[in-house]
């Protein structure tokens, strides 16, 4: 059980590293709940292989991963500028899909404005 | 007419009966607890009345229970093969498939488990303790704070960065700092507070006690309360012991640490806290022994229909047979994460307003462990380890069990960003994850792991996260929308409390539906 897992994560990960910054980010900051084909699932998250808002207006799409939304938490205390265009640009122009590429300058424009994170107690429940 | 507080709560007992009155003085500040203390008295009439509940969690099954007390006629609707909703505990045997498809069967010894759903119940959530009590649920004392447990942050700078230090330490350390700095300051006449000379006393005698400083100097220094370098014990080796030196006061506030440290917990976290013996899981049992007749397991609701005569909610059984329920009217419990992409017929305002809330991204790990090395070489009995390493939240010890051989730690406990990353990786490496982050604080952590069981809740089918996020937008807006019954039906569950996350959010918000619904056949 551990070979076959070890083979496979093997499988998944290697086109990450050679590839792109935004493939490895996608993989994994998104791909729990979107999947690694983009799919999503059904009912739960929803896919992002030719989805309009994915490949519309940048900027509500920028914000979006920014702020979170419904099930998605936000990530602007977890990716900067550079890491959150590399994989928007990768999720804009990957499965069939073909917008144009989102630069950092882009992110940093909609994160000026955003409210930052406030502090989290230490223990929720 | 103006009423008196006392004509009030006359009053309430009228209307609603002891329970409702008592929940009366607490609202006008005579008691303390933010909890509701009893379920509504549901005198009149009920009998005849048919109530479908959707869901048996603790809203659905509370619901189902006080209903049918009431002489109406209760059938509850579960997805799963198992009572509890997210009060569920893990024991040899549990399987759960997540909605990646990694199927686990939590393999761990007779005896451990690890609660990945709701593990504590504050004392003043008197709603949870009725049922606890009711229903015999034998519970003990969860450690939700430990002296000797450690701190571990890795982000911060300097010498104690990426060490485990014990948590009583530094709480010795920066409540002595800052008492000898503001002890200091007052003696000299520094504060710029309206004291008298006689006040300025009491102030710097409390100081000198909060901070253990010496009355003389008025400086912090080496103390019992910090601890021992050399344990005092027999004799006169080693006697009298060597007392700790405290850590540099910069060294401290650079290395992050006093981040783990908070003056009292929130108000849900503070002590006493308490859990079920052998499981949280037991206060579900303990619901389905009086309900568990009523619960139509394995049955996954699809639609519901509803006018002014009825509801009709329409399900499909584990075999892909289909059905429909017929009630007068329906309880819907399922998370508003889930039921916002089922077909349930609501007006247009409420459908939007089931958009409102967030759901909690949440993971936890079960790590069972060979050896209770933290409680054998650590001196550490139960309680939380703090920690900033990302994805981990917190390594917390168990309350039960102790001086046992082996033990079930939880490995992460993380919300968020960092939860949703680490819960794309298998169960296996999400394992492998943990462990290696326990290492850096237990040099036996590894050497002494031997199976995991891990959840995320984000990626369980019914429930799509923990819990309901609610914005101070959603809250002001959606949320007074959801509370209101639509047509014949009434949600309920912790999303509909302001104890969100609690089982006593659940169990009251379903306590408060059942009164107006009750109210309403009533009045009908």
């Amino acid at each position: 059980m551990r070979v076959l897992f070890a083979g496979l994560m093997l499988f998944i990960a290697a086109p990450a590293f050679g590839q792109d910054a935004g493939q490895t980010q996608f993989v994994s900051t998104c791909s729990a709940c979107h999947q690694i084909t983009g799919k999503g699932i059904k009912g739960a998250f929803p896919a992002l292989a030719g989805d309009p808002f994915v490949l519309g207006d940048p900027q509500a799409l920028i914000a979006t991963v920014l702020n979170g939304r419904g099930g998605m938490p936000a990530w602007k205390g977890e990716l900067d500028d550079a890491q959150m265009a590399a994989t928007i640009t990768y999720i804009r122009s990957t499965w069939g899909n073909t917008a144009a590429p989102v630069t950092a300058a882009m992110v940093a424009a909609e994160r000026t404005k955003t409210t930052p994170t406030t502090t989290q107690s230490l223990q929720a429940h | 007419m103006a009423l008196s507080r006392r004509t009030f709560i006359e009053k309430l007992a009228v209307v609603g009966g002891m329970s409702l009155a008592m929940a009366g003085m607490e609202a006008l500040g005579f008691g303390f607890a933010s909890a509701q203390a009893a379920p509504p008295t549901l005198t009149g009439r009920g009998k005849g009345t048919k109530v479908v509940v959707l869901g048996a969690g603790l809203a659905g099954m509370t619901a189902a229970y006080e209903l049918t007390k009431a002489g109406y006629e209760v059938q509850v609707i579960e997805a799963r093969s198992f009572a509890g909703g997210r009060c569920q505990s893990a024991r040899k045997g549990f399987s759960h498939t997540d909605l990646i498809g990694n199927t686990q069967v939590c393999d761990f010894d007779e005896g451990l488990y690890i609660n990945h759903g709701p593990w504590r119940i504050p004392y003043h959530h008197r709603s949870t303790l009725h049922y606890t009590k009711l229903f015999g649920v034998a519970l003990e004392s969860f450690v939700n704070d430990n002296d000797a447990s450690y701190v571990y942050m890795e982000k911060g700078a300097g010498p104690l960065a990426g060490k485990a230090i014990r948590k009583g330490q530094l709480a010795s350390d920066l409540r002595g700092y800052a008492a000898e700095l503001m002890a200091k300051a007052a003696a000299k006449g520094g504060l710029d507070l309206p004291l008298t000379p006689n006040d300025r006393d009491k102030f710097i005698a409390y100081l000198v006690s909060q901070g253990r400083l010496s009355p003389k100097t008025l400086a912090y220094g080496p103390n019992e309360g910090r601890g021992f370098d050399i344990p005092h014990g027999a004799g006169v080796d080693p006697g009298p012991g060597k007392l700790s030196s405290p850590f540099a006061l910069a060294d401290v506030l650079h290395s992050d640490t006093w981040k783990a440290l908070e003056p009292l917990g929130d108000h849900e976290q503070q002590l006493t806290m308490l859990q079920p013996v052998g499981g949280m899981d037991h206060l579900a049992k303990g619901f389905e022994r009086h309900v568990g007749q009523l619960i139509r397991y394995d049955t996954e609701v699809q639609k519901l229909v509803q006018d002014d005569k009825g509801v009709e909610v329409f399900v499909t059984d584990k075999d892909g047979k289909t059905g429909s329920i017929k009630a007068d009217y329906c309880i819907c419990t399922i998370p508003l994460s889930v039921l916002r992409n089922l077909d349930i017929a609501v007006t247009a305002p409420f459908k939007a307003a089931m958009a409102g809330p967030a759901y909690a991204a949440v993971n936890k790990i079960g790590l069972q462990m060979k050896r209770r090395f933290w409680e054998e070489d650590h001196f550490i009995y139960g309680g939380h380890i703090t920690t900033d390493i990302p994805g981990i939240g917190s390594i917390s010890l168990p309350s039960t069990g102790w001086q046992g051989q082996k033990g079930v730690l939880l490995g992460y406990y993380a919300f968020g960003a960092e939860a949703a990353r680490i819960s794309a990786k298998s169960p296996a490496d999400r394992a492998a994850f943990a462990v290696a982050a326990g290492q850096k604080v237990f040099p036996q952590y590894a050497e002494s792991f031997e199976t995991a069981f891990s959840f995320s809740w984000h990626l369980a089918k019914y429930n799509l996260g923990g819990w309901a996020e609610w914005s101070e937008d959603a809250r002001a807006t959606a949320y007074p929308v959801l509370c209101e019954p639509n047509g014949r039906l009434y949600l309920a569950g912790e999303h509909l409390s302001y104890l969100g996350g609690w089982q006593a959010g659940a169990i009251e918000s379903a306590w408060q539906q059942i009164g107006r619904l009750h109210a309403r056949v009533n009045a009908a």
